[in-house]
């Protein structure tokens, strides 16, 4: 059972790490509007001038 | 684009923008008009499209959108004219209102469910380990290793998931109140702190899971509950923040110009229209008008304003248009009143979530008086299972299950609702709704739209339709009455109305002003004909009059169409035992035919606001619980005093402001919906609490004598609470009693 010795710390880190990452997508606003993202696919084409917006 | 250039004014950007670290700023808007998904998206992308954009968040439901770009590169009034373009029409919010609060809280809460959630699967699993080998194959060093992870990952839960109720129950007890965060901020400290002693003695029963699932269960309930009420209250603000940023400054000239409030000096002289909201404190010049003060004041009935009376800045004119001299210098003054303002409009309308918590109380003593009987109770008769017998007791009998009832239900409820149409701005008008049994309706403008045309102009001596319209426009265009507005538009599309001067609108009746000199009036015939020679018995009744000081100028044939649902909206209602009534300020020949087509027999003609209110308050005497639906400032009266109030998203802000529902895109079907709704989430409240309460009386014996483990409690507990979310989900469903008829 010594795996466990290892295996239980790597748990932890990808705990710390998934909290981690969930915060971030909090603090971003990646969680703030869940409906209309679904709605997205269904769209006809975006209007002309986003075509030769932001060539970077 | 008067109105935007307005906007440019760089003390007036300064009010809505918000400046922020990066050189960018960012504004909130209060939209009009977002109905589909799919017109969000595509006015997202409209938006995403401006040169300097970095983000854009449509929140629908509450008709918010906040923006966050580079004003350098794209200035506001541009950004305005997208809106408008798309149909839409933005008001900007005063950036204070870009409440951060709410998005905080959110996130706070969004956080803490998750690290309950992944902890809690943790300790889980740590726990299954144990209950299913431990004793058998996994030796005793391993066994106090997983009892010190569990400790560990039982931490983070504790001490910061768990940090509301701890906050909650300090609250309560300051208040002296029992609340709900009571016994769970009890049950959550007691198991914690025996489990860790446990685990530091190397002996004994530990319950982290129980803890720690316990925990998350309830966050998620709190979660799902602070996303109903934020989604009700942002409605209300939305209502609310309409105060205006904006005035309409008379020039020397006598045109009116748009400017921002704020800029606004001492002598200015500002233009009020009928259900307009005073922008800045000053003097009333001229004529009489009533007031409503309700917001600053808290006083309901209007108040009555003569010339050289003070009006003060927030207050709506209800018989406007009022002329106003600007009294008070100085930008701060107006604009902290107006936040000020918004701040007590939004404290007023807190308390509706309060009813399920008064409920909740009561449950909390006999659980907290049940818990100590069984602890005595078990220390007489064997005191080593007394704290397991009275840790279970208090989360079987724990009542989340009952206090989540009525937030999952709401959430549901108010979500199904905004998909079909109809924004529910007091979440508390649902449970009224589902026991009405009386609907009165006004007629213009909410039962029927009016339409005109040039050709149903008849001048009466003789002048040209044309001008004859121009006249009547110029004094149509201060009211915000339907007809009014049908009158204004089409004379404003013929050409430019002169201006009208010492306007006065009188509700219910009609317009007077004068014209270089004239003096006309405009509305029905017994008013517009009232101060002349000519009688009124020779034109017929039921059309607009408009006439000087001789008599009759012009008459005004106005059709009036019903809308295409009010017929079946008036059927389904009826279906549903719901009588209905029209109370209308016009004359009963035209009232009559639209009533018989909607097959409602009890109807009032020429009803003045007060009027329909004695109509809606012998109702509520005959012991009926009464809808009102209206749109305009006259129907504001019925709609602050009826149980439930529907005003149509077309209507005036005032109407808006009183009603508890909001039918948008002028869909009077939507009162059906809501009807179906409000009945359903009546039935599963009120199913689901019988379940939460027969679990409970069922699990407490047990618990009580020492039967139920407590990771079995928090189990039972779990489940419990996850069939009070599922039955709220059927809310919305068809139910196979009604047919189709959602």
């Amino acid at each position: 059972m010594n795996i466990l010795l290892i295996l239980i710390p790597v748990t932890l880190i990808v705990i710390g790490v998934a909290v981690a990452l969930f915060f971030w997508a909090v603090n971003h606003q990646q969680f703030d509007d869940l409906d209309s993202p679904a709605v997205l696919p269904l769209m006809d084409d975006p209007p002309a001038e986003t075509d030769e917006k932001d060539a970077p | 684009m008067n109105a935007h250039a307005a906007w440019a004014h760089p003390q007036l950007a300064a009010q809505v923008m918000r400046p922020r670290r990066d050189g960018r700023s960012e504004i909130a808007l209060r939209v009009d008009g977002l109905r589909d998904a799919r017109q969000i998206l595509t006015l997202e992308q409209l938006i995403r499209a401006l040169p300097g954009v970095q983000r854009v968040a449509i929140d629908a439901p509450a008709g918010r959108v906040r923006v966050v770009w580079d004003a350098r590169r794209t200035p506001l009034p541009r950004l305005l004219a997208v809106f408008a373009n798309a149909d839409c029409t933005a008001q900007p919010l005063r950036h204070d209102s870009i409440d951060d609060a709410r998005a905080t809280e959110m996130h706070a809460a969004l956080k803490r469910l998750l690290v309950g959630g992944m902890f809690a699967m943790q300790v889980m699993t740590y726990a299954f380990v144990m209950y299913i080998g431990a004793v058998d194959f996994v030796d005793f060093t391993t066994r106090g290793l997983f009892r010190w992870l569990s400790l560990l990952s039982t931490i983070p839960v504790v001490f910061y998931s768990a940090q509301p109720f701890f906050a909650g129950a300090r609250d309560e007890l300051r208040q002296r109140r029992l609340g709900i965060n009571l016994p769970v901020a009890l049950a959550v400290t007691l198991v914690f702190v025996a489990s860790a002693v446990n685990t530091l003695r190397g002996d004994g029963e530990i319950y982290f899971d129980s803890v720690s699932m316990f925990v998350f269960l309830l966050l998620g309930g709190r979660y799902l509950e602070l996303r109903a009420r934020h989604r009700s209250g942002a409605l209300g603000d939305a209502v609310i923040d309409a105060t205006p940023l904006l005035a309409e400054r008379r020039r020397s000239d006598g045109q009116l110009e748009t400017v921002a409030a704020i800029e606004l000096a001492p002598g200015d002289l500002v233009h009020v229209g009928d259900g307009g909201t005073v922008p800045a404190d000053g003097v009333l010049e001229g004529i009489t008008v009533r007031v409503d003060e309700a917001l600053l004041s808290g006083e309901s009935r209007p108040v009555t304003r003569h010339a050289g009376e003070r009006l003060v800045a927030g207050s709506v004119v209800l018989t406007g248009p009022a002329q106003l001299r600007v009294e008070s210098s100085g930008s701060q003054t107006v604009a902290a009143r107006l936040g000020e303002l918004a701040a007590r409009a939004r404290q007023a309308r807190a308390p509706s979530m309060l009813a399920s918590e008064r409920d909740a109380s009561r449950f909390v003593a006999r659980v907290l008086l049940l818990t100590v009987l069984t602890a005595l109770g078990w220390l007489l008769v064997d005191p080593s299972r007394a704290f397991e017998a009275a840790v279970a007791v208090l989360v079987v009998a724990c009542p989340c299950a009952f206090a989540l009832t009525l937030p999952a239900t709401l959430t549901r409820a108010l979500g199904v609702l905004a998909q079909r149409g109809v924004l529910v701005t007091d979440s508390a008008a649902l449970e009224p709704l589902a026991r009405v049994d009386f609907a009165l309706f006004d007629k213009t403008g909410t039962l029927a739209t009016p339409q005109l045309s040039l050709a149903t102009v008849e001048p009466l001596r003789g002048d040209d339709p044309a001008h004859v319209l121009q006249w009547a426009g110029a004094l149509a265009r201060e009211s915000s009455h339907p007809l009014a507005r049908a009158l204004a538009a089409e004379a404003a599309a013929h050409g430019t109305p002169p201006h009208a001067t010492a306007v006065r609108v009188v509700a219910g009746a009609g317009i007077r002003g004068e014209l270089d000199g004239r003096a006309l009036r405009l509305g029905r015939a017994d008013f517009a004909l009232e101060h002349s020679a000519a009688n009124a018995s020779t034109l017929a009744a039921g059309i607009l009059v408009l006439a000087d000081a001789q008599g009759a100028i012009a008459a005004f044939h106005l059709d009036e169409r019903a809308r295409p649902d009010a017929a079946s909206t008036a059927e389904f209602l009826r279906a549903d035992n719901i009588a209905c009534a029209i109370a209308s300020g016009d004359v009963a020949e035209r009232v009559a035919p639209l009533a018989r087509a909607l097959g409602i027999s009890d109807w009032h003609a020429r009803q003045t606001p007060a009027d329909k209110l004695a109509v809606l308050q012998a109702a509520r005497a005959r012991g009926n619980v009464t809808l009102a639906v209206g749109d305009g400032t006259n129907d504001a009266p019925i709609l602050a005093g009826a149980d439930v109030s529907a005003a149509l998203d077309s209507g005036t802000g005032l109407a808006q402001a009183h009603a508890d529902l909001l039918l948008l895109d002028g869909r009077l079907n939507g009162l059906a919906s809501a009807r179906v709704i409000a009945r359903q989430v009546r039935h599963v409240v009120a199913q689901s609490r019988r379940w939460s309460l027969a679990y409970n009386l069922c699990a407490v014996p047990f618990a009580a004598f020492g039967l139920v483990p407590p990771w079995l409690a928090g189990i039972g507990m779990t489940l419990s609470s996850l069939v009070v979310v599922l039955n709220a989900q059927r809310v919305g469903t068809p139910t196979p009693a009604r047919g189709t008829s959602a």
